[in-house]
C-alpha cells in the first residue's frame, strides 16, 4: 500500500512536471500576450510594462524562474488580477468550486442511487419506466438547458430560489442540482444494471430461499456488488462536474475557478492559467488515486500492484 | 476495514456535504449592482475599465468631481473649482490658462484621519509617472503636464538637465515603493550595444555620468546587484521637481501644463488620477495595501470587504468631508460576467442596478419601458447616448484599399440604418462622423449618406468597374471581427451590401480576442471591426486616435493636414477658433475615410424606479455618492413586480 502510494505520487509530480512544461511554452507560442488590450499603449509604456512582468526575458530563463518557484508552492502574480496573488485567487475559488462540484455529487449519488434501486427493485413497473425516462432525458440534455429550464421554473414562475449570486443555502440549490442532474441520470442507470445483474446471481437466491426479507438482502448483500460500476464511474463524474461547472458558474454568477480559468486562459494571464492547470492536474491524479483504494476495498478481486 | 467502507464512504458524503453548506453569509446591503467582470485592482494608478472606475471613483476623491449629469467640473478636495468652461475661464486658472492654483479643503481626510494635503497629490503624481507603476493611462499626464513625459521617458535626457537617480535598497526591496533618490546634473549620456535578444523596439541599455554632490558618478540602470562601476541603479531621469506639479503649501497645489487645455480639469476628475495614501502604500507594498484593512482612501466609502468573484462591499467613509451628502451606508458590486445572468438577478429582485443588457433582449425591454410610460410609472430603462463610436478600420497599407475612391465607395455603398434597426435593435444610431453626438460647442462634420449609385462611380473611377480591377477579377475584401454573434451580424449584412452594391467580393473572418488584436495591431487585416469609448468630453479624444504617430491608429494611415490642424487645436487659446479646427480636421479625416463609422452606441442601464440620484450621461458615469434608495418603494416595487 506504501509503496503504491509513492509510486504513484511519483508519477504525479512527473505528470504536473510535463503539463508544467508543455502549458508553459504552448501559452507562449499563442498570439497576443497579457498587455494586449483593446487601447494601445505607447512602446515606451509597454516596453516599461513588459519588464514588471518579465515578459521581455527569453523565454528559456522565464521557464527556469517559473518552474523554481512553482516547485516551492509559490505561483506568483496574476497579471489581470492584479491585487492578488495567484495563490490567493485559487484558496479564494476552490472552495466554491469544492462546495458547488461536492453538492452536486451529493445530489447525483443521492436521486441516482435511490432512483436506481426503485427502478431495479420494481422492474418494468410505471415508476421504473418513468425514472429511466426522466434519466434518459438527463443523460441527453446538457447541464446548461437544465438550468435554464430551472431557473424559469423555480425563480420566475415559482419564486422560490435566487436567480444567481453566492453566499446563502437557497442560492446553491439550482446551480448543484443542475450541475448534478446529468451525473445523477448516468448513475441511476448504473445503479440499476449493476443491481439487476447481481440479483440474478446465485449468492442473491440462496438468501431469499433462506427467508431473508428483500430488504435485507438489497441492502446488505446485493448493493455492494452493484455499487462497483459506479465507484469507477465516480472519477470520470468528478472531472465532468469540473468541466460543467464553467457553464453552471457562468450562469449562477457563481465565484468558483471554472470562469476564472477561461478568462486567465482568454486573457493570457500566464501565471493564472498555469497556477489553475497544475491545481487541476494534481486534484484529478489525487482523485484517481482515491478511487483506486476505494475499488479494492468493494472488491477483493482487485490489487493495488 | 472492508466492511466498515460503505460507513466510512457515506460519513465522508455527508461530512464533505456539511463542509459545503457552512460559509458566512453577510447582511444584505442598502443598494446592490452588478458591476460587469471582476475588476484588476483598486490601484487608481494601474487600472483602465468601467467596472474599476465605477469602484475607484466611489473609495477615493480626485481634485475635481464631476457633476452627476451634465460633467461639468465640480469641487473635489480642492474647492476652487469655480468657473465656465465654455469660456475656459476658472478660479483656479490663471490668466494665460496654463497654471492651476488649487487650494485643497482643509476638511478633507484619508479614512485613517489623517489630513489629504498637497505633498499626497504630488507623491501619487510622481507615483503615476513612474514606469514600475504598470500605467497604462500615462497619457493624462505625459500629454499635458509641464516635462511629465521628459520626465517619464529617459531617452529624451539632455547633458545638463537636471536628474534624480533611483537606487536599488537590495535589504528592503517592496514592489511600488521607489529606491532611494539621488539629484544631480547629467554630464554625459553612453549608449551601449543592445543585447542579441533584445527586440526591434527595445532601447539599447546606456550609462549615465552625472555629476553628485561635486563627483562624477556612472551610473547603469539594472547593471547587476552591487555594481560600484558603473552603479547599480533602477532608473534615471528627469529630476521630479521639474515637472509641473508642486505643493505651494501643504494645502496649495500648482499645476503647470503645457498649452491652454479646455478639458484639462475634466481629466483631473478622471479616476486613475485619484490621489493614494503614501503611508499605506510604502508600509505595506504593492498589492497588500490594496486590501481591505490595510488600505487608506479618501472617498465616500470604504473597501470593506472584498470576495474574488463574489462581491465587494463598500461601506459609508465617516472620516468623508461631505459625509452629511452621501445617503447609502452599505453597497454591494457584484462581479457578473454573464449580461443574461445580470438580467436575471434584476429581474428576480436581486439587485437594483445592472450596468449592461444581452442585446437581444432590448426590444422587449423598450416595450416594457412604453407599457411603464402608458401605466403612468417612472420606466427603469432610458438608453441614453454614449460617448463611443463603433467602427470599420480600413487597412490603408493594402491594395485596393490604399486607394481614397476605393474607401469612399465603401463606404457609401453601406446601409447603416438596415445594421442599426435590422441587426443592432438597442437603440443604436448611424455614424456618419467620427465624433458623437453630445459634445457641447463641437459641431459635427458629415460623411456622406448612403448612396450605392454613386458608390458605384467612385469604384468605377477608382479602376473597379462594377468591382472588377484591371486583370478582370473582383476586387476582394476580407472582414476581420472577434468572434461575436453580433458582430458576425453586422459583418454578414455589410458583406451583403457590398457585392450587391458594388460587386465586391467580401469574405468574413473571425478571430478569437487575443488574435484578433494582435491582428489589428501588426495591420495583419484589411477591414476590421473596432470601437473607441472616449475618455474624456471632447472632440479630441476620438480626433488624436489618427495622428499619424498614435499607437491606436491602426489603420496605416497618415495625413500631416490632418495631424497639423489636430495639433495646433491643442495649442489654440480661443475655444470657438479651437473648435473649427477641430471640425475642419474631422471633415479631412471624413473624406479620406480610413475608418467607416458604423454606429453610436446607447446606454443599457436598468434601474429600479424607487433609485434616485442615477443620472444620464455622455460617459455613462453614475457616482454612487448622490444614490438613494427609498427602503418603503423598493419593498412595494418588488412586492409587485417579483412577487417575493
Amino acid at each position: 500500500m506504501i509503496w503504491f502510494l509513492v509510486k504513484r505520487v511519483f508519477w504525479m509530480l512527473l505528470t504536473m512536471w510535463a503539463v508544467f512544461t508543455i502549458c508553459f511554452f504552448l501559452m507562449r507560442a499563442l498570439p497576443g500576450n497579457p498587455l494586449t488590450a483593446e487601447r494601445k499603449v505607447s512602446p515606451e509604456v509597454e516596453r516599461n510594462l513588459r519588464k514588471r512582468y518579465h515578459l521581455d526575458e527569453p523565454p528559456l530563463k522565464q521557464y527556469v524562474r517559473e518552474l523554481g518557484r512553482a516547485a516551492r508552492g509559490d505561483l506568483g502574480y496574476s497579471i489581470r488580477i492584479a491585487d492578488l496573488t495567484v495563490n490567493e485567487i485559487l484558496a479564494a475559488g476552490f472552495p466554491v468550486s469544492a462546495s458547488l462540484g461536492i453538492l452536486a455529487m451529493f445530489f447525483a449519488l443521492t436521486l441516482g442511487i435511490s432512483a436506481g434501486i426503485v427502478s431495479a427493485t420494481r422492474r418494468k413497473s410505471v415508476a421504473d419506466f418513468g425514472l429511466m425516462t426522466v434519466a434518459t432525458l438527463g443523460i441527453a440534455l446538457p447541464n446548461f438547458v437544465v438550468a435554464s429550464v430551472a431557473i424559469l421554473l423555480l425563480v420566475f414562475v415559482w419564486p422560490l430560489f435566487p436567480a444567481a449570486g453566492w453566499g446563502t443555502i437557497e442560492s446553491l440549490i439550482l446551480p448543484s442540482m443542475a450541475l448534478g442532474g446529468p451525473f445523477a441520470a448516468y448513475i441511476a442507470r448504473l445503479t440499476r444494471t449493476g443491481l439487476l445483474e447481481v440479483l440474478n446471481q446465485d449468492y442473491i437466491r440462496t438468501a431469499l430461499a433462506k427467508g431473508l426479507s428483500p430488504r435485507r438482502v438489497i441492502f446488505g448483500h446485493a448493493i455492494k456488488g452493484a455499487m462497483l460500476p459506479v465507484v469507477s464511474f465516480l472519477g470520470p463524474a468528478v472531472a465532468g462536474v469540473l468541466a460543467g461547472s464553467l457553464v453552471i458558474e457562468k450562469m449562477f454568477a457563481i465565484p468558483g475557478l471554472a470562469v476564472t480559468f477561461i478568462n486567465a486562459a482568454q486573457q493570457r494571464d500566464f501565471p493564472l492559467a498555469m497556477g489553475e492547470v497544475l491545481l487541476y492536474t494534481g486534484l484529478l491524479c489525487s482523485l484517481n488515486i482515491i478511487v483506486d483504494i476505494t475499488y479494492t476495498l468493494l472488491d477483493p478481486r482487485v490489487k493495488l500492484e | 476495514m472492508r466492511s466498515f467502507l460503505p460507513y466510512i464512504l457515506i460519513a465522508a458524503v455527508l461530512g464533505l456535504t456539511a463542509w459545503a453548506l457552512s460559509f458566512s453569509s453577510l447582511e444584505p446591503a442598502d443598494f446592490t449592482f452588478c458591476n460587469g467582470t471582476e475588476i484588476k485592482s483598486v490601484d487608481p494608478a494601474i487600472v483602465t475599465g468601467q467596472p474599476e472606475g465605477r469602484i475607484i471613483w466611489s473609495i477615493y476623491e480626485c481634485l475635481v468631481t464631476w457633476h452627476p449629469e451634465t460633467l461639468e467640473p465640480l469641487p473635489g478636495v480642492a474647492e476652487n473649482v469655480h468657473g465656465d468652461s465654455k469660456t475656459n475661464r476658472w478660479e483656479c486658472l490663471s490668466d494665460d490658462k496654463k497654471v492651476y492654483t488649487f487650494k485643497l479643503r482643509k476638511e478633507a481626510r484619508w479614512s485613517d484621519g489623517s489630513p489629504v494635503t498637497a505633498e499626497d497629490f504630488v507623491y501619487s503624481f510622481a507615483r503615476f509617472l513612474d514606469p514600475a507603476t504598470p500605467n497604462e493611462y500615462v497619457k493624462l499626464l505625459t500629454d499635458y503636464v509641464v516635462n511629465a513625459s521628459e520626465h517619464y521617458s529617459s531617452g529624451k535626457l539632455k547633458p545638463g538637465n537636471p536628474v534624480q537617480i533611483e537606487l536599488v535598497d537590495y535589504e528592503n526591496e517592496k514592489i511600488g515603493v521607489p529606491g532611494p533618490l539621488k539629484y544631480g546634473k547629467l554630464i554625459a549620456t553612453q549608449e551601449l550595444p543592445k543585447p542579441k535578444s533584445a527586440k526591434e523596439e527595445d532601447e539599447p541599455p546606456r550609462i549615465y555620468t552625472v555629476e553628485v554632490d561635486g563627483q562624477r558618478v556612472r551610473f547603469q540602470p539594472d547593471v547587476g546587484r552591487g555594481s560600484q562601476d558603473p552603479r547599480d541603479c533602477k532608473r534615471v531621469c528627469l529630476d521630479f521637481r521639474e515637472v509641473g506639479v508642486k505643493a505651494i503649501d501643504s494645502h496649495t497645489l500648482e499645476i503647470r501644463i503645457k498649452s491652454p487645455t479646455p478639458y484639462f480639469l475634466n481629466l483631473l476628475g478622471f479616476y486613475p488620477l485619484s490621489p493614494v495614501n503614501r503611508r499605506c502604500v510604502e508600509t505595506h507594498g504593492f498589492p497588500a495595501w490594496t486590501k481591505p484593512g490595510n488600505i487608506v482612501t479618501n472617498g465616500p466609502f470604504i473597501l470593506k470587504e472584498r470576495r474574488f468573484r463574489d462581491r465587494i462591499r463598500l461601506v459609508k467613509n465617516p472620516q468623508y468631508w461631505d459625509k452629511d451628502n452621501v445617503k447609502l451606508e452599505v453597497i454591494d458590486a457584484l462581479p457578473v460576467d454573464s449580461d443574461v445572468t445580470m438580467l436575471n438577478m434584476y429581474m428576480a429582485g436581486q439587485v437594483d442596478w445592472i450596468t449592461n443588457l444581452p442585446a437581444t433582449m432590448v426590444p422587449e425591454l423598450l416595450a416594457r419601458r412604453e407599457r411603464q410610460i402608458a401605466a403612468g410609472k417612472k420606466p427603469d430603462f432610458e438608453p441614453a447616448p454614449e460617448l463611443t463610436v463603433n467602427f470599420y478600420r480600413l487597412n490603408v497599407t493594402k491594395p485596393g484599399l490604399n486607394n481614397k475612391l476605393v474607401r469612399q465607395a465603401l463606404a457609401m455603398a453601406l446601409n447603416k440604418e438596415e445594421v442599426v434597426k435590422t441587426v443592432l435593435q438597442a437603440g443604436e444610431v448611424p455614424a456618419y462622423s467620427l465624433v458623437p453626438p453630445g459634445l457641447p460647442g463641437y459641431n459635427r462634420a458629415q460623411a456622406p449618406p448612403y448612396n450605392p449609385e454613386k458608390a458605384r462611380q467612385l469604384l468605377a473611377q477608382a479602376g473597379y468597374p462594377n468591382g472588377k480591377g484591371p486583370d478582370g477579377r473582383s476586387l476582394r475584401v476580407e472582414i476581420t471581427f472577434n468572434t461575436n454573434e453580433t458582430h458576425q451580424s453586422v459583418a454578414e449584412l455589410i458583406q451583403r451590401h457590398w457585392r450587391l452594391n458594388l460587386g465586391v467580393d467580401a469574405v468574413l473572418r473571425n478571430m478569437e480576442w487575443n488574435s484578433y488584436q494582435a491582428a489589428q495591431q501588426q495591420l495583419e487585416y484589411q477591414v476590421c471591426r473596432a470601437g473607441w469609448i472616449g475618455d474624456y468630453s471632447d472632440p479630441n479624444t476620438f480626433l488624436d486616435l489618427f495622428m499619424a504617430d498614435n499607437p491606436n491608429n491602426q489603420t496605416g494611415w497618415k495625413h500631416e493636414p490632418y495631424d497639423k490642424l489636430v495639433r495646433d487645436a491643442a495649442f489654440e487659446p480661443d475655444s470657438v477658433k479651437r473648435m473649427q479646427m477641430l471640425h475642419d480636421a474631422e471633415a479631412i479625416f471624413l473624406d479620406e475615410m480610413p475608418v467607416i463609422p458604423l454606429y453610436y452606441r446607447v446606454t443599457k442601464n436598468l434601474v429600479r424606479p424607487y433609485v434616485s440620484g442615477f443620472y444620464n450621461n455622455v460617459q455613462d458615469v453614475h457616482p454612487l455618492k448622490y444614490i438613494s434608495v427609498d427602503k418603503e418603494a423598493r419593498k412595494r416595487v418588488l412586492a409587485e413586480e417579483v412577487g417575493r
